[in-house]
């Protein structure tokens, strides 16, 4: 044994850049740092976040922008089609169109004039189809309306049938929705959200009797209770929110309690509570963030029923007294002319859409990044 | 396509998106569902084509239309609605029946005379007028019928309405004084009705083409009981058409009634009537020639005008701003709903908000509804504009209001309507009347019940509101300004103007000539001097019409067409 | 569990009783009266109508006469269809809606959990935000917008399917595809999120590892894990899709239950008011009993009746 010495040469200096790699060498990150570096690097959740301020910024400064007001009428100018100089490609160049058909090529086209009050200097024709052999013609009438009409001034997003600016309307209008948007997710939040959650936590007979109270809400007859509440509330933001306040967290309220039910017997709450944790701290720092998910899609469902209940209450009468714009009340002024001017419709509802995508987008993204199993 | 509609263009795409979704997995079935239909539908299409084909001149003699509402009921006593008047109307005759340029044509009735006193009508009922079980229509029902609408069991709302004070002790029997027998409508024999009046009443050939006159059949109405009316089967008809199916949310049809006393003359064989509440819907059901008759609302009027389908029908509704000059001190000044009348803008709003053929109002009889007895002149010609566009004179009469009431700035609120135009009009109300100075307009918008009420309880100051006639005279839009009258609610009270119309209806009841000129006495005090209403508009409605339907006609009151007499001609 | 449910059904009479009389009493405070012509008959005449109706009489007195008819099956008798009875009503109008709802709610929930499912494994892709863009829209566009462009579109311009009415098989396509949105973008937002609950799980990265097919195990967990969420949202979704929506109902001209109930408050018909809302808070409620014990099925650590 002794004569087994081990030669030196056997031996070798430990590499010590080994223990580096046991070494933390990422800073150490909170749970929110962490979150925020997640969030950054989601593409689609940073170009959700820039849209929505960037549609911030415009409902905020956009109805400045021109020297239009929100009110001012003028039925000369009403139903101007957009028009923006430089944009006529995307079909923003204050034009109408229309197709004629008719037996014979001529007859179509004096219809097409004719469809646009005989301004035959601001008309240009072009005949798609000859006709005959039995087929009918049709002729395509371009109308310049702000020639016609000799309108120097551009209408960006066009006019509507009071000949109100629609840049200014639209604007102004996302204010508001963008109110009543903030206000649905905070009542489902808090209301909603706590509901759900002592009903399901405590159970047995609170949650009997909060979800006996939910039934009965829900029974009554939505719009008898709103009809009742014209009699007594003035219209206006007030009350908007007094109706959005009566049901509009029930259905949040539902969905946190099921999935509280679920979770409240699972071994980490059992653990938590074992440990002596509150039922305050149980349910909000345990439950809540594990339906964190849920709360946030459900939000995203209430926003927009939350503005299309705004546009109905004030179609009522209980919303915004006439003529305040709201996106909702837009949309559905737009859909009477939805086929022959859509641009009325188009606008508003364009930014209804880009504002729900871009939160739903960033929404997703704050899901993914305030998920610890996502963590890389 | 090109750039036509790019803005269409981008909702189809993004709709052609749902449908790629929503296709997914049924894509293939549901293709075959559609051919199916398709081709199930060309088929018919080429069916009828040929039929067209061989004997032409001779199509088929079906009128498609539609409803915006279902029918409430068909008990002529419980009748109130337009709908409900209108398929009464197409199955059943009363003793006239309105004709061309509102005309009374003979329906059971071959003729009537009036007695000295005016008091007395005797109608000759026509000897082979049937129901459609065959019993033979005759005056006892009508006698039943107008019994039955102003007997308080029956609970009518328009038999007394329409009866009392026309009809002697209509009023009596209708608050269940004196019984039903009492009132002054009895059968001389079978076919000789006589009708004992109030007072004398001028109109009373045009009220007998109103639904609530129409007759009913006394054994079949107590045989069905609280059935009666409910249903096809519980119906019966003396009319040009008899209900052979109904189906309450869908639609009914009916089909020509071969023992109609005219049958000779009606040519439709059947018309299908669908419930169709929306317009963008029913144009499109227009557009796929599902119907023969759609409705139009502004915005589709500027897409249609230059179509030959395209039709103005003219109606004799008015449409007012009423002013209650006891709710608001404001308008208890009479310079101040002068500035009102006076302000507004009635062109503009008739020809781009409307956009319909409605007419700026200008007095409170409209267009084409009565003309003078001697000379035939329009009403309406005769007194011409009683309220003209004048913003200068409105700011002047405005300021000498506001001097006279002390006042700097003033604050009115206005009662709009709750349909979408007249969301639109109620938004350049209250920018138009805002040009007078120092002026606020709070509009408030309210469901229509409430609306009701509030007029009803005189709670508003400004209101929108309107009125359509029961019969032809002007008595029916001039009565109701009358001190404490059951619709003025203005508080508008003037002697003067309450003794017109009293003359009008009393003294001179036999003298159509004098008793039309005090009309427009009336009329110019009403609207000129007393600024009581702000006219807004006379009502027209934009149509489109299938060229191949001819003959309908369109009345001024009652059921708003006349199908009687009309056919389908293609070529 | 008999005894629960037991239980539950007592509470729901209850429940229905105070819906009842809530509603009866706030229906009472409604604008107007059921007259049709009310502005054009004089107080007298009015009265007149009114008594022949029992509606002269004190409320209270209408309560207690409505509850002893109703208790023998007796919804009375509308006012603006004269003489129809309620029953009969309800009955003529609920088949369409209800077809349209059951259509639409299988349709869109098969259809959302698949959009999900493809959301959820391509998480953060192309797949992703297309589902997403989907659903969104679906939810953000209202709903007669939406309607009103596949009419157009689909009935008009394409000519695939009837633009509107009632008349067959083919006339319920474009209404259920227009209702089915709704059902769509909920069970495509709630499956994707539950979904990528699941899939960080360890028990998937187990499977995964095992080589089990990755779309099989994601969708046997991932759907047990959203059940919960989706059977509580969908369930009154379809309760409400079932008894109809104003808006389809009219574009498509559907003679469905959705619109008359509307046009029932805005005429003050009492006695329709009055049966569609017990009809309508009956299947609420049971679909929620439902629903609950349905919670205990999927995830049998639920226990409601525990604690009673």
């Amino acid at each position: 044994m002794d004569k087994h010495n081990p030669s030196k040469d056997l031996f070798v200096p430990v590499d010590r850049a080994g223990e580096d790699s046991e070494k933390i060498s990422r800073p150490s990150l909170s749970f929110w740092q962490d979150s925020f570096i997640r969030l950054r690097k989601n593409v689609g959740a940073m170009i959700g976040l820039f849209v929505l301020l960037f549609i911030g910024f415009m409902a905020i400064f956009g109805p400045y922008m021109n020297e239009y007001d929100e009110f001012g009428q003028d039925l000369s100018r009403a139903k101007m089609p957009p028009k923006v100089e430089g944009l006529g490609w995307l079909g923003m160049d204050g034009t109408l169109t229309s197709v004629q058909t008719a037996a014979t090529v001529e007859e179509a086209q004096e219809k097409a004039l004719m469809r646009f009050n005989n301004q035959e200097e601001f008309i240009t024709t072009t005949v798609l189809t000859e006709g005959g052999n039995g087929q009918e013609a049709e002729v395509e009438a371009v109308y310049d309306v702000y020639g016609a009409k000799n309108l120097e001034e551009n209408f960006w997003f066009g006019t509507d049938g009071l000949g109100r600016d629609l840049w200014t309307r639209t604007w102004m209008g996302t204010r508001i929705s963008l109110y009543i948007a903030l206000l649905a997710a905070a009542i489902d939040m808090v209301i909603g959200v706590a509901y759900g959650g002592i009903s399901a936590y405590y159970g047995g007979r609170v949650d009997n009797i909060m979800q006996r109270i939910i039934e009965v809400l829900v029974g009554i007859p939505n719009l008898v209770v709103v009809i009742l509440m014209i009699l007594i509330l003035e219209p206006g933001i007030l009350s908007i929110t007094i109706a959005l306040t009566i049901t509009g967290w029930i259905s949040m309220a539902r969905i946190i309690r099921g999935q509280v039910l679920k979770l409240k017997n699972q071994e980490f709450v059992l653990a938590s509570k074992t440990l002596g944790a509150q039922d305050n701290r149980v349910l909000r720092k345990h439950l809540v963030p594990n339906v964190l998910g849920l709360i946030i899609i459900n939000t995203m469902f209430t926003i927009p029923s939350a503005i299309f209940f705004e546009a109905f209450l004030s179609f009522i009468g209980l919303g915004l007294p006439t003529p305040i714009a709201s996106l909702g009340t837009l949309i559905d002024d737009g859909f009477m002319s939805l086929q022959i001017y859509p641009h009325i419709l188009l606008f508003p509802a364009i930014i209804i859409s880009l504002v729900m995508i871009a939160f739903n987008i960033l929404a997703d993204g704050l899901r993914d990044a305030f998920d610890p199993k996502m963590r890389e | 396509m090109k750039k036509t509609n790019w803005l269409l263009l981008v909702l189809a795409l993004v709709l052609s998106m749902f449908l790629a979704a929503c296709s997914g997995g049924g894509d293939t079935t549901e293709g075959e569902g559609g051919e199916g239909t398709e081709t199930e539908e060309s088929a018919e299409g080429s069916e009828g084509e040929s039929t067209e084909g061989e004997t032409s001149g001779d199509s088929e003699q079906v009128l498609n239309i539609m409803e915006s509402a279902e029918i409430p009921t068909m008990d002529v006593s419980l009748a109130t609605d337009a709908v409900a008047f209108q398929w009464l109307g197409s199955t059943m005759d009363g003793l006239y029946r309105l004709g061309e340029n509102a005309e009374p044509q003979p329906g059971i009735a071959m003729d009537h005379t009036v007695s000295e006193d005016g008091l007395t009508w005797t109608f000759n009922l026509r000897e082979d007028a049937v129901w459609s079980n065959g019993d033979p229509v005759t005056a006892n029902d009508f006698v039943y019928a107008w019994q039955r609408a102003v007997n308080p069991d029956t609970g009518s709302e328009y038999g007394p309405y329409m009866m009392n004070g026309v009809i002697a002790n209509a009023t009596e029997v209708s608050a269940g004084d004196v019984p039903v027998e009492e009132l002054g409508v009895t059968a001389v024999d079978d076919y000789t009705l006589e009708v004992q009046l109030a007072k004398p009443v001028p109109y009373f050939e045009s009220l007998t083409t109103f639904g609530t006159f129409l007759p009913l059949h006394q054994g079949f109405v107590e045989e069905q009981g609280d059935q009666y009316a409910l249903e096809a089967e519980s119906l019966l008809s003396n009319g040009p058409f008899v209900m052979t199916e109904w189906n309450q949310g869908e639609g009914w049809t009916l089909s020509k009634n071969e023992d109609y006393w005219d049958a000779e003359n009606v040519q439709l064989e059947e018309i299908n009537v669908k419930v169709v509440k929306d317009t963008a819907t029913g144009v499109n059901l227009y557009e796929t020639d599902e119907v023969d008759r759609a409705g139009l609302s502004a915005e589709f009027v500027d897409q249609y005008r230059s179509s030959e389908d395209f039709r103005i029908e003219e109606e004799p509704v008015l449409f007012y701003i009423k002013m209650n000059q006891e709710g608001s001190e404001i308008l208890g000044n009479v310079n101040a709903r002068k500035a009102i009348q006076r302000v507004i803008d009635r062109q503009s709003m008739t020809d781009v908000i409307l956009n319909n053929g409605s007419v700026p109002g200008v007095g409170d009889i409209p267009a084409n509804f009565v003309f003078h007895p001697e000379t035939g002149e329009d009403f309406r010609e005769i007194n011409g504009d009683l309220v003209e566009l004048n913003v200068e004179e409105a700011q002047e009469l405005w300021t000498t209001a506001k001097e006279e009431l002390g006042i700097e700035t003033a604050e009115l609120n206005y009662l709009g309507g709750d349909t979408e135009t007249s969301k639109k009009m109620d938004a350049y109300i209250k920018d138009q009347l805002e040009q007078l100075e120092g002026l606020t307009v709070n509009v408030q918008s309210v469901p229509f019940q409430e609306r009701l009420d509030r007029d009803t309880n005189m709670d508003y100051e400004l209101q929108n509101s309107g009125w359509g006639p029961d019969y032809i005279d002007p008595n029916t839009f001039l009565n109701m300004w009358v001190t404490d009258g059951g619709n003025n609610k203005t508080g508008y009270s003037s002697e003067e103007y309450d003794s017109m119309i009293e003359r009008a209806n009393n003294e001179l009841a036999q003298e159509p000539v004098e008793r039309f000129e005090l009309f427009l006495e009336a009329e110019k005090l009403l609207i000129q001097e007393d600024a009581v209403l702000a006219p807004l508009f006379q009502r027209a409605s934009a149509q489109l019409w299938k060229p191949y339907v001819k003959g309908v006609i369109v009345n001024p009151m009652g059921p708003d067409y006349n199908y009687k007499n009309a056919y389908i001609e293609k070529q | 569990m008999t005894r629960y449910i037991i239980q539950r059904l007592v509470y729901m009479i209850i429940t229905m009783f105070l819906i009842a009389t809530f509603t009866f009493f706030l229906m009472k405070l409604l604008p107007g009266t059921p007259l049709s012509a009310a502005d054009k008959l004089s107080e007298e005449q009015r009265q007149v109508v009114l008594e022949k109706y029992g509606l002269d009489e004190p409320v209270p007195v209408q309560y207690f006469n409505y509850m002893v008819n109703l208790t023998q099956g007796d919804l009375g008798i509308s006012f603006q269809f004269d003489n129809r009875e309620v029953t009969t009503i309800i009955m003529e109008r609920i088949g369409p809606s209800m077809t349209l709802g059951i259509q639409a709610m299988v349709i869109g929930t098969i259809l959302g959990m698949l959009l999900g499912l493809v959301s959820a494994i391509y998480h953060n892709g192309f797949l992703d935000y297309g589902s997403t863009f989907i659903a969104v829209i679906g939810k953000s566009i209202p709903s007669f917008v939406f309607a009103g462009m596949l009419q157009y579109f689909v009935g008009v311009k394409l000519g695939w399917f009837p633009v509107a009415l009632w008349e067959g098989w083919e006339y319920t396509v474009l209404p259920t595809v227009a209702l089915a949105i709704f059902p769509i973008a909920i069970a495509a937002r709630f499956m994707r999120t539950e979904m990528l609950e699941v899939m960080g799980s360890d028990y998937i990265t187990t499977a995964k590892a095992k080589g089990v097919n990755k779309f099989g195990v994601v969708f046997k967990h991932g759907l047990r894990n959203a059940l919960i969420p989706l059977i509580t949202v969908l369930g009154p979704l379809a309760i409400g899709l079932m008894t109809g929506t104003l808006v389809i109902e009219n574009i498509f001209a559907v003679p469905g239950i959705g619109e008359q109930f509307v046009k029932a408050i805005n005429t003050n018909d009492f006695p329709i008011i009055m049966g569609t809302t017990l009809l309508i808070a009956f299947l609420f409620i049971f679909i929620i009993l439902v629903i609950d014990l349905l919670y205990g099925v999927i995830d049998p650590r639920i226990r409601l009746a525990e604690g009673e």
